[in-house]
């Protein structure tokens, strides 16, 4: 019986061609009947070809690592020689430091732009969306009103220029040059010695509020009390110029309007007093506010804190503002509400006593003879920041 | 390369290198080292690098010479730089720096090559087993067997340097060394293929 080491003492003499002729051709017979010993040279071969290429790969592998080495070494001494041997020519030295950098920039350019890409977009990208959350924001106020008003405060105190699009009475108006930076609205007379009515948003965030009357008189006024709910100023004209408007020809009302009935109002939209008429259309405000009066007259900016007066020449109320998807939907304060402020203010016993008028002298008279006699008592308000 | 050493053109190095002609050899080594040096440094690699797989696409390139099975179907340059950027792109998803892309900056062609990487890499696979195997099989076969095999010493140096008393007493030491090896080579083997 044979062991596996002499088949292979005999697969090695069969494969070089060693065996006697007889021998091999017995050999072939058996490999061609027995399967076993067929897979067995199989097995046999395979070992040794991978052993031979094992050793051929190992004898490359030597031989390619010998002709690295020995460009190395021949680079250095290129290198030695370009250092030391031409003092004159011009070499292009570089540091070690620079070097680095060269390559670093060489193989990450690439990166670095993508970030740099990466960083100027996403700033962008914030600062846009920002804006766009901003003015989502603000959205909704376009349509509201008591939202409105506190939106007033700080576009005020930012953007002049969005206030058109928040189509607030109190918007400024480029009007004389010599007075830039200014707001103006409309206010009328309390009383006859120096007290004012006008609207809180008109005055709010004021410096300082200077009064102007149809004949171009001015008067230095400061706020007395505002009522930011109801939207209601009360000013003092504290100029020692000042001498009393004279008798109000109107009187205030303390009961509430009928529907429908004929109002009107004056106010300086513009550089002139400009008159506006129209009915009480609802007796509740913007969103069923109960303070207001919905009026159908078309105000403008500058028209806010112009009195409202009927027919008889009651005085109702005060324009406040008007609703932007509504046709023709103005606001005024109800004039209840101001004798309320003005009693409870009257009850704390201030400097100078609120004398209201008692009689009203408008009634009866045509509407251009009520306009006359009240022109006098309407004023522009103008504000300083 | 005016250093006075002949110059090729590619029928003549392949002709040349598989007639065993070393000089050719190391003049086409030092011919395209700059190119795949520039590829690996250029993706993030070092020199060291550079110079191991451009070593391992010569051997691909080497290999397939000797054995005569080269179909070459473009320039050897070509060739050898499809075969460094398939093993760099291999390095690079081991190291796991690999974002995707390579900066060529050789025009790069579908060539045989992808495939005779994937030839060589089985071989090594094979060659990595045979090893492991050689080394758990101890002494003194291990020194028989690399002594006939790897170094491809005659019978006669080994008789003399094992002190076997005859070629015939190690040759039966080598048959007997073989038969353990194939045990351990053809276990690991299939182990692996089996994977």
């Amino acid at each position: 019986m044979k062991t596996e080491a002499d088949y292979y003492a005999l697969f090695d003499a069969y494969q070089s061609g060693q065996l006697p002729p007889e021998e091999h051709a017995a050999l072939e017979r058996r490999l061609a009947a027995e399967p076993d010993l067929a897979q067995q040279l199989a097995d046999f071969n395979e070992l040794t070809a991978t052993l031979h290429g094992y050793g051929r790969r190992l004898t490359t592998r030597r031989k390619l690592r010998a002709m690295q080495a020995a460009l190395d070494v021949e680079k250095a001494a290129t290198e030695a020689i370009i250092e030391t041997g031409y003092p004159t020519m011009p070499v292009m030295r570089i540091s070690r430091t620079e070097q680095h950098l060269r390559e670093f920039w060489s193989s990450h350019r690439a990166t670095i732009a993508v970030a740099a890409s990466v960083a100027i977009l996403a700033v962008f990208a914030t600062l846009l969306g920002l804006e766009m959350w901003r003015t989502a924001q603000q959205k909704p106020s376009l349509y509201g009103y008591t939202v409105l008003r506190r939106e007033v405060e700080r576009i005020k105190r930012n953007q002049r220029a969005m206030n058109k699009a928040l189509t607030l009475m109190d918007e400024p108006r480029p009007t004389e040059e010599a007075n830039p930076g200014k707001f103006s609205g409309t206010g009328f007379a309390l009383t006859t010695d120096g007290y004012l009515v006008t609207s809180y948003h008109v005055i709010q965030g004021a410096d300082s509020v200077l009064i102007e009357s149809r004949d171009r008189q001015r008067f230095r006024a400061e706020p007395v009390f505002s009522d930011v709910a109801h939207d209601l100023a009360i000013l003092r004209i504290t100029d020692p110029k000042f001498n009393g408007f004279g008798r109000l020809p109107y009187s205030f009302k303390r009961g509430l309007a009928e529907l429908g009935e004929r109002v009107y109002t004056l106010g300086y939209p513009r550089e002139d007093l400009v008159f506006n008429d129209g009915s009480l259309s609802a007796r509740s405000g913007f969103e069923g506010d109960t303070g207001f009066y919905q009026i159908s007259i078309p105000v403008n900016p500058g028209n806010s804190g112009g009195p409202l007066l009927d027919d008889r020449g009651n005085l109702i109320g005060i324009i406040s503002g008007r609703q932007t998807d509504v046709q023709s939907a103005a606001f005024a304060t109800k004039s209840s509400y101001l004798m309320r402020l003005v009693d409870s203010l009257a009850t704390a016993k201030p400097a100078q006593p609120y004398n209201l008028p008692r009689f009203n002298q408008l009634t009866g008279n045509t509407r251009p003879q009520q306009l006359r006699k009240l022109q006098d008592f309407v004023f522009v308000v103008k504000v300083y920041e | 390369m005016g250093k006075g050493q002949p110059s090729y053109t590619d029928e003549e190095f392949v002709a040349a290198i598989q007639g065993g002609d070393d000089r050719a050899l190391a003049q086409l080594y030092r011919l395209h080292l700059p190119m795949i040096s520039h590829l690996v440094l250029q993706n993030s690699g070092t020199e060291d690098e550079a110079k191991d797989v451009y070593q391992e696409g010569v051997m691909v390139f080497y290999e397939k010479v000797r054995e005569g099975s080269l179909e070459l179907s473009c320039q050897i340059k070509t060739y050898l730089y499809a075969v460094c950027r398939r093993l760099w792109l291999k390095r690079l998803a081991e190291k796991n720096r690999f974002g995707g892309r390579l900066e060529d900056h050789e025009p790069y062609l579908e060539t045989g090559a992808e495939a005779d990487v994937d030839q060589a890499e089985e071989r090594d696979q094979r060659f990595a087993t045979m090893a492991e195997a050689l080394n758990h099989l101890g002494e003194p076969c291990r020194s028989l067997l690399e002594g006939f095999y790897l170094q491809e010493k005659s019978m006669q140096q080994l008789t003399a340097e094992f002190g076997y008393t005859n070629a015939d007493n190690a040759k039966n030491q080598k048959y007997k060394c073989l038969v353990r090896l194939k045990k351990l080579f053809f276990t690991h083997y299939k182990e692996e293929e089996s994977f």
